[in-house]
């Protein structure tokens, strides 16, 4: 008994688990009660009852009710909050060790954890935003546009911060380097396997193989960092592309 | 005061009842509900009630597999929630019955 649910329905549960989601709850929470409003909708609907006679006038008020009757999920939030730090982090290793030997200052590693904490609340902020408001595509479009627009300045303000002000850097001599980078390896390869996508490992590679490969070739510097750039946007940009068509597809 | 507002708390006693008579999944709630004349809320509303009824361990829910197919979340009441829907019927006899006596009042004169 798989009836269609009308797209109204198939919006608003979209929108709720966007909604819960972003709103930190207990995944298996989220998926008990999307099952069963979904449920309830189909039969609602096959009597011919609207999705408003289910959720009320406003979808808005009705979500806050059901994430206030439910649990955070604290364990899952601090594991994907450490994993995402950590995850750049290891990018940041990684692009760098292949440029020479490493070195961390106060600032930058401060720094690092300061804008990424803040990303990613601003992150599911911007999706509960727009889970609860369905603002047109184009106020959404904005949106995305803004938040990468402060998450670049925030990066190059640190970069230039960190350039003018002095401060407790850690340095590592070559094999130091090298360990360094295995063990950031190895971390990235455990996540990789953990949450069973390569997404990492493929991002990673895009940033960091160009830069090695070019410094083989007797290209000028110039050349090689824009070729370089170009390879890894465009590579990262084709990767997803590919992706978000499969997901469609299935 | 609108309807739903005096609703409020004695929606819960009613669900209270309902699961009391037999274990039930939420659409048969929301339609027995509907029968009985509680028309003017929507229907979604009885899930987050459920939700703080399961917190506060007034009812418990397993999931079932229905004859037509997908797998259902029914609801029975804990000993808690049978205590509670005593106490409710309790609290509401006594509220109806005072506010017969005001309304009665009220009409004879």
């Amino acid at each position: 008994m798989s009836r269609e649910l009308s797209k109204e329905s198939m919006g608003f549960l979209h929108q709720l688990k966007l909604y819960l989601m972003s709103d930190g709850k207990n995944e298996h929470e989220i998926e008990g009660i999307i099952e069963e409003l979904s449920d309830h909708l189909q039969m609602a609907e096959s009597q011919g009852k609207s999705v408003h006679h289910i959720i009320g006038q406003s979808p808005k008020e009705y979500m806050a009710q059901i994430a206030a009757e439910m649990n955070y999920d604290k364990k899952a939030w601090i594991k994907f909050i450490v994993t995402i730090i950590f995850g750049v982090f290891s990018y940041t290793i990684l692009s760098r060790s292949v440029e020479g030997n490493l070195s961390f200052s106060l600032i930058n590693a401060a720094g690092l954890t300061a804008i990424v904490a803040f990303l990613i609340w601003a992150v599911f902020f911007m999706f509960k935003y727009i889970a609860a408001n369905n603002p047109s595509k184009a106020k959404e479009y904005l949106l995305f546009f803004l938040f990468s627009l402060v998450s670049f300045a925030l990066f190059i303000a640190l970069i230039l911060i960190d350039q003018r002000v002095e401060s407790p850097t850690i340095s590592f001599n070559g094999p130091g380097t090298i360990i360094i980078s295995i063990i950031t390896f190895a971390f990235l390869l455990w996540i990789s396997i953990w949450s069973k996508t390569w997404t990492v490992l493929i991002f990673l590679s895009f940033l960091i193989v160009p830069d090695i490969v070019l410094k083989q070739t007797s290209m000028d510097i110039n050349t090689q960092i824009s070729l370089s750039t170009t390879i890894t946007l465009g590579g990262i940009a084709v990767y997803l592309f590919v992706v978000n068509k499969k997901n469609k597809a299935t | 005061m609108s309807t739903t507002q005096m609703l409020k708390g004695i929606i819960d006693g009613c669900i209270l009842a309902i699961i009391h008579e037999k274990e039930i999944y939420g659409y048969e709630l929301a339609e027995k509900l509907e029968q009985y004349g509680f028309d003017s809320f929507s229907e979604g509303t009885i899930y987050p009630l459920l939700m703080r009824m399961q917190k506060e361990e007034l009812v418990t829910s397993t999931l079932k597999k229905s004859t037509a197919g997908p797998k259902r979340k029914y609801y029975s009441l804990t000993s808690k929630g049978e205590q509670e829907l005593r106490q409710f019927i309790k609290r509401w006899k006594l509220l109806q019955s005072s506010v017969n006596s005001v309304l009665k009042g009220e009409e004879n004169e």
